[in-house]
């Protein structure tokens, strides 16, 4: 690494402390956002292209986003262990509060109600869904003017028609990456 | 299928999707939605929308669908293996490019990769959300509500997500107790 920039020394319990605190307290997603104002904004652990840098990789790399993005971040901060750390912090409290929450669900599993609410929240989550997948529609089709014929490719094949998603993939990506490397 | 070999079926399900999913734990949940339920008949399809609901009411990342799911399989085990086995494989990736990366930032080929995999990863996410509404009971109140939260998410994009989701659970039950 060439930055030799003095950095706030961050330390593995203050790593641990900010991954755990957004995992238990973020709800439904836009995680990424929270981390970027915490980390960068807040706490100036990153500068915003160490960040921007980092959130791009997360999103070309499997995996969830916000996961990879800590991964990243701890790296950067910690190495090795900082990733580890940051990773663990943003999963393991809230996947002891979902299992809970099951537990939970299924001793009131009988209540018509319930089944209401939950199926209007997953219409709710549906619809923050598309409308992360509409900002980034948008966004690939400024850079790349194949991005909408791909992006419909992959929604008639896995969406529509429901083809097995790993074959598809495989098929596509280097087709998508070879035309995005033609000239708009 | 005998119990012993159930966390070795949850591994096998659960690593290839960590590593194939791309644009995040959205762009898989057509995929697990089908191996779970249609080829390992582990839980039924209602069943697969309760846990997909709870993934989202809970805090932290929706990919929690996959510990659920684990857990309703095989208790507490089955929790842990579904989790490792799809949360390490992608992580251990996202581990090695992060320290590359850097090394190599400003080369043309990051640029032509992000470009063209950043439409293939859009139409996974719309792709799986899509499916989990095609699974859902159908009802016009149901897309109703997808219509307007996508609206109100488009319009603004920085809104806490917890209130919007919490008032459409509410808009849910008081529209199918009126009917």
């Amino acid at each position: 690494m060439t930055d030799t920039e003095p950095k706030p020394a961050v330390t593995l319990p203050q790593i641990f402390a900010l991954f755990a605190r957004i995992g238990l307290t973020s709800f439904g997603g836009g995680l990424s956002a929270w981390i970027y104002r915490e980390v960068v904004d807040r706490r100036h652990w990153l500068s915003e292209d160490e960040f921007l840098a980092g959130l791009t990789l997360a999103q070309i790399l499997p995996g969830p986003n916000v996961i990879n993005i800590s991964i990243y971040i701890g790296q950067r901060l910690r190495g090795t262990l900082g990733s580890v750390i940051a990773a663990l912090a943003l999963l393991l409290p809230p996947m002891v509060v979902a299992v809970a929450l099951l537990i939970l669900f299924r001793n009131f599993s009988h209540l018509e109600w319930l089944h209401d609410f939950l199926e209007g929240i997953a219409a709710g989550a549906i619809g923050l869904t598309i409308s992360v997948g509409y900002r980034a529609a948008r966004h690939a089709a400024k850079t790349n003017r194949w991005a909408p014929a791909v992006l419909a490719l992959v929604f008639i094949a896995i969406g529509v028609l429901r083809w097995p998603l790993i074959p598809v993939v495989l098929c596509l990506a280097p087709l998508a990456v070879l035309v995005a490397r033609k000239k708009v | 299928m005998q119990d012993d070999d159930l966390p070795w079926q949850l591994v096998l399900v659960f690593t290839p999707l960590s590593l194939l999913s791309l644009g995040g734990g959205q762009s898989v949940i057509a995929d697990i939605n089908k191996q779970v339920v249609d080829l390992h008949g582990w839980i039924s399809q209602a069943d697969f929308v309760d846990l997909f609901a709870i993934s989202r009411a809970a805090p932290g990342p929706g990919s929690l669908l996959s510990t659920l799911i684990g857990w309703r399989v095989d208790g507490w085990t089955g929790a842990l293996v579904a989790s490792l086995a799809y949360f390490v494989p992608s992580s251990l990736i996202a581990f090695a490019v992060s320290r590359i990366w850097n090394r190599y930032r400003g080369r043309p080929w990051q640029g032509a990769l992000e470009q063209g995999l950043a439409p293939l990863a859009t139409g996974l996410i719309l792709s799986g959300a899509f499916t989990v509404l095609l699974s859902s009971s159908g009802a016009l109140s149901v897309w109703s509500i997808v219509a307007a939260s996508a609206a109100v998410f488009i319009l603004r994009p920085k809104l806490n997500p917890l209130p919007v989701l919490l008032a459409a659970g509410l808009v849910e039950v008081a529209v199918s107790a009126l009917s």
